[in-house]
C-alpha cells in the first residue's frame, strides 16, 4: 500500500472520472457539469468559472484519494474492488448529500428549497441523487466513481 | 392570417443572439427555435408541423391588428397589437449574456407591456425538443417549469401573471395588463449543464443591454449611400446569421421552408457555403465593417483545411464537414410541403464555382488587412493548382442541381475567377508565384467559355454547354469582374428577356432533378442591379433596386424566393444571401453613380 500510489490513482482517477462525465453530457445522459458547479462559486464568468472548476475538481480529486487511502490504512487493505465499494459510497454521498445539500448552502447562485431566483441568477438545483439533471445522473456518476474508486484502490495497492 | 396553422413566412421576423435564432410570427407566435445552436434540433418547430412541432403562442383573445418594427440599428423586435380595447406591446429578445452575472446559456425573453385599456391576453407554451421525437414533459422546479429532453433543457420563468394552468407538456394562462403594467416571460436553456433560472431584473435588463449592443454594432456600419434602410437592416440580419463562437455565416436559421408549397423543395440551410465568402467580405468591407469578415475568412481557411485543396461545398457552423441529410418523417412540412429534410446533400457535390468565390475572398482579405503567412498562402497557391488540374471536371453548378454533373458556364468563369485572382496574389508577392501555368489555364477556360458556352442566336453566354438555356448565375460574371468584354452586358440583357418577370428574376427555366417549381429567386434580382451598375446602366439599375426594396418584409426581410403572381415568401428566411446582395448592389450603384 501507498500513499503516492493512491495520489496518482487519484489524479488518474479524476481524468477518467471527468472525462466519463463529460462523454455522458455529449451523449445527453446528463446535465450534470461539476467544473461549472464549483467554477461558479467563484466567478459569473463562464469560461473563468470553467478554468476554476476544473483546477478545484482536479484538486478535490487529490483529497479524496487521501482520504480513501486513509480508510486503506485503516482498515489494512487496498485494492481495486475494495476502491470500487469506497466509490459506490462516494457516489452515493456525493448524490445525496455533497451536491445535493451543502454545496447549495455555500455556493452564492445555486438554488436551494429555501431560495430563489428573484434578485440574483440561480444554478437549478440538483435535486436528490442529482436526478434534476436527468434521468441517467445518478447512473453516470456512479458509474464514474466506481471507476475512481478502482483506479484509487488499484494504484494504492500496486505501488 | 394563417392557414391550416401557418402563418405566411413573411409575416415572420428573426431574433437571436449570434448562436441561434428564432422566428416570431406578426401574430405573436414563436414557431422556431433550436437549441442550443441554429443547427442544433427545434424546440419550437411549428413552422414545419403546427399541431406537433411546438410554439409559444401569446396573442390578444380578441380580434386584433399587429404592427412591428425592431428598434432602430438593433434586432430587438417590437409587436403592437391593437385591439377595440386598447394597446399592449410585446419587446422580444434573445438576450445576450455578458461576462460580469452568471446567465442562461440561452434565453429568450418577452416582455409585455399595457400602453392603452386593458387587453385581455392569451399564452401558450408548448416545448417539444429534439424535433418532437420524444414527448417533452414538463417538471416543476419551485415556481419555474423545465422541459428536458437528453442533455437539453428548456426552463420556463414568468412574472407579472394572474397565475397558469400546467398540462403534461404546455402550459398556457391568460393574464390582463392595465396601462404601464407589464409582465415578463424568460425561456432558458441549458445543453449539458444545470439551467441558470434568471431573476425577472436580471433577464429585463438583459434585453435592454442586448439593445444597447445591437445598437453600438450597428454604429459601426459607415454606409451613407442610397437605401441606407434597407442596408443596415440587412447588415444587422447578416449579423444575426453569424455564428459568434466560429465566425461561419448561416445561409438561414431555418431548415426546410418550401420553394413551392406543398412540393419537395425543401432544404436545410442552417449551414455555411464557402460561395458566400466573397459577398460576404465585400459586403462587410464595403460597410467598414471588419471584425465578421476577419473571423469568417479565418473560419473558411480553417474549416477547409483538411480537404483542401479540394473544397468542400459547405460546411456546418462549427466547421465540420459531415453535412448528412435526413428527413423528419414525423412532421407535415410547412402546409403540407414534405419531405421535412435536415442536413444538406448538397455538401457532398462538386461545385467549381466555389473556387472562384474563395480566391477572390482570399483576394478581398488581402486588400483590407494584407499578408496571409507563409503557409496559408501555400495553401492558396495549392488551391490555384487544383483548380488548373480539375476545371476541364464537369460539375453540380451553383444551384446544386440533382441531375447529372454538367459543363456549367458559371463554373467555368469562377475558375477563371480563381486563377484571376491567384495571379493577383503572386503579384503582390503574397503567395508562391506558379502564375504562368495559372495563366495559360485562364487563357484556357476563357476560350472553352466562348467557343463553348457562347450562344449566337440568344448574344449570350447560356447555362452549360449542352444546356443551351439561360441561368441567371451568368449575372455574376460581371459583379465578379468576368473578362467578358461586350458579351457580359449582352449576357445582361439575354438573361433579364428570358428569365425576368418584371423586377423578380428567375434561376433558370429548365430541369435541374428535382421535381415541382419554384418562385422566383431574390438573390437574382440584386445581382441584376448590381450587374446592370456594373454594366454601365445605373438609372436602370436605381429603378430595380426600389422596386426590390418594396418586396422586403414589413420589418425589412427578405426570403430565399418570392412568388411571383403572390407576392408570398418562399423558402428558407431570412436568407443570408438575398441580403448579401442587397448590400452589394446598393455600394456598386452608389460606387457607380459616384463615378458618372
Amino acid at each position: 500500500m501507498s500513499l503516492v500510489g493512491a495520489l496518482a490513482g487519484g489524479f488518474v482517477g479524476t481524468v477518467v472520472l471527468t472525462t466519463g462525465l463529460r462523454l455522458a453530457q455529449e451523449l445527453g445522459l446528463t446535465r450534470m457539469d461539476i467544473p461549472l458547479l464549483l467554477g461558479t462559486i467563484f466567478s459569473q464568468d463562464r469560461s473563468r468559472a470553467k478554468l476554476i472548476g476544473y483546477a478545484l475538481h482536479f484538486f478535490n480529486g487529490l483529497i479524496f484519494s487521501l482520504l480513501y487511502a486513509g480508510v486503506f490504512f485503516a482498515v489494512g487493505q487496498a485494492g481495486w474492488l475494495f476502491g470500487a465499494v469506497l466509490g459506490l459510497v462516494h457516489a452515493a454521498f456525493a448524490g445525496g448529500a455533497l451536491v445535493n445539500v451543502l454545496l447549495p448552502a455555500l455556493h452564492p447562485h445555486m438554488g436551494t428549497p429555501w431560495s430563489d431566483a428573484r434578485e440574483s441568477p440561480i444554478l437549478e438545483p440538483a435535486g436528490f441523487m442529482l436526478r434534476n439533471y436527468g434521468r441517467y445522473t445518478a447512473l453516470a456518476t456512479t458509474v464514474a466513481h466506481l471507476a475512481y474508486g478502482a483506479i484509487v484502490g488499484g494504484f494504492a495497492a500496486g505501488l | 392570417m394563417r392557414i391550416d396553422g401557418y402563418a405566411p413566412i413573411e409575416e415572420y421576423a428573426a431574433i437571436g443572439d449570434g448562436r441561434t435564432a428564432a422566428l416570431v410570427a406578426r401574430d405573436g407566435a414563436i414557431d422556431w427555435l433550436c437549441i442550443p445552436d441554429m443547427d442544433s434540433s427545434a424546440v419550437f418547430a411549428a413552422l414545419l408541423d403546427a399541431r406537433r412541432g411546438g410554439s409559444f403562442t401569446l396573442a390578444p383573445v380578441s380580434e386584433f391588428e399587429s404592427e412591428r418594427r425592431y428598434r432602430d440599428g438593433s434586432n430587438i423586435l417590437e409587436t403592437t397589437f391593437t385591439t377595440s380595447a386598447g394597446r399592449v406591446k410585446i419587446v422580444d429578445g434573445m438576450t445576450l449574456a455578458g461576462t460580469d452575472r452568471l446567465a442562461p446559456l440561452r434565453e429568450v425573453v418577452r416582455i409585455v407591456e399595457a400602453l392603452e385599456g386593458t387587453v385581455p391576453l392569451r399564452w401558450r407554451i408548448e416545448p417539444r425538443l429534439d424535433y418532437a421525437r420524444r414527448p417533452s414533459k414538463l417538471e416543476r422546479r419551485g415556481d419555474r417549469l423545465l422541459a428536458q429532453l437528453g442533455g437539453k433543457a428548456l426552463a420556463i420563468s414568468a412574472w407579472g401573471l394572474p397565475g397558469w394552468r400546467e398540462e403534461d407538456d404546455a402550459v398556457g394562462g391568460e393574464l390582463d395588463l392595465a396601462p404601464g403594467e407589464t409582465a415578463t416571460f424568460s425561456l432558458a436553456a441549458a445543453d449539458g449543464e444545470p439551467v441558470v433560472l434568471p431573476g425577472r431584473r436580471d433577464s429585463e435588463q438583459r434585453v435592454e443591454q442586448t439593445d444597447a449592443f445591437w445598437r453600438e454594432w450597428s454604429g459601426k456600419a459607415s454606409y451613407d449611400g442610397p437605401w441606407r434602410d434597407a442596408v443596415l437592416r440587412s447588415a444587422l440580419m447578416l449579423k444575426l446569421l453569424v455564428f459568434a463562437p466560429t465566425g461561419a455565416i448561416a445561409a438561414a436559421p431555418t431548415a426546410s421552408l418550401p420553394e413551392e408549397i406543398g412540393g419537395v423543395r425543401n432544404w436545410d440551410y442552417r449551414f455555411s457555403w464557402l460561395r458566400d465568402s466573397s459577398f460576404l467580405l465585400d459586403a462587410f468591407a464595403s460597410l467598414g465593417i471588419e471584425d465578421e469578415g476577419h473571423a469568417f475568412f479565418w473560419w473558411f481557411m480553417h474549416a477547409s483545411r483538411l480537404t483542401r485543396p479540394r473544397l468542400q461545398v459547405l460546411y456546418s457552423l462549427d466547421g465540420g464537414a459531415a453535412t448528412d441529410e435526413h428527413e423528419l418523417d414525423h412532421f407535415e412540412g410547412y402546409r403540407s410541403s414534405r419531405p421535412v429534410r435536415v442536413g444538406n446533400a448538397a455538401g457532398e457535390q462538386v461545385q467549381l464555382d466555389v473556387y472562384g468565390a474563395v480566391l477572390d475572398a482570399i483576394w478581398t482579405h488581402v486588400r483590407n488587412h494584407g499578408d496571409l503567412g507563409g503557409d496559408t498562402g501555400r495553401s492558396v497557391a495549392k488551391i490555384a493548382d487544383y483548380v488548373t488540374e480539375h476545371w476541364r471536371d464537369t460539375d453540380s453548378g451553383i444551384w446544386e442541381v440533382r441531375n447529372d454533373p454538367t459543363h456549367f458556364a458559371q463554373s467555368k468563369a469562377m475558375c477563371w475567377v480563381a486563377l484571376d485572382r491567384a495571379i493577383r496574389l503572386a503579384d503582390a508577392g503574397i503567395i508562391p508565384d506558379r502564375s504562368e501555368q495559372w495563366r495559360a489555364s485562364a487563357d484556357e477556360i476563357r476560350r472553352f467559355i466562348d467557343e463553348r458556352c457562347w450562344d449566337d442566336e440568344r448574344h449570350s453566354y447560356v447555362r452549360a454547354t449542352d444546356l443551351r438555356e439561360l441561368d441567371a448565375g451568368l449575372l455574376t460574371l460581371p459583379i465578379m469582374d468576368f473578362d467578358g468584354g461586350p458579351r457580359l452586358a449582352l449576357t445582361v440583357d439575354a438573361v433579364r428577356r428570358e428569365l425576368a418577370d418584371g423586377p423578380l428574376v428567375h434561376r433558370y427555366r429548365g430541369d435541374d432533378g428535382v421535381e415541382g417549381g419554384e418562385g422566383a429567386f431574390l438573390t437574382c434580382s440584386f445581382w441584376l442591379a448590381d450587374a446592370l451598375a456594373r454594366t454601365g446602366r445605373v438609372p436602370e439599375a436605381i429603378e430595380l433596386m426600389d422596386e426590390l426594396a418594396g418586396f422586403a418584409n414589413d420589418v425589412g426581410l427578405y426570403a430565399e424566393e418570392l412568388d411571383p403572381e403572390t407576392g408570398a415568401f418562399l423558402g428558407n428566411f431570412p436568407q443570408g444571401l438575398v441580403h448579401l446582395a442587397l448590400v452589394n448592389a446598393a455600394v456598386s450603384i452608389a460606387a457607380a453613380e459616384r463615378a458618372r
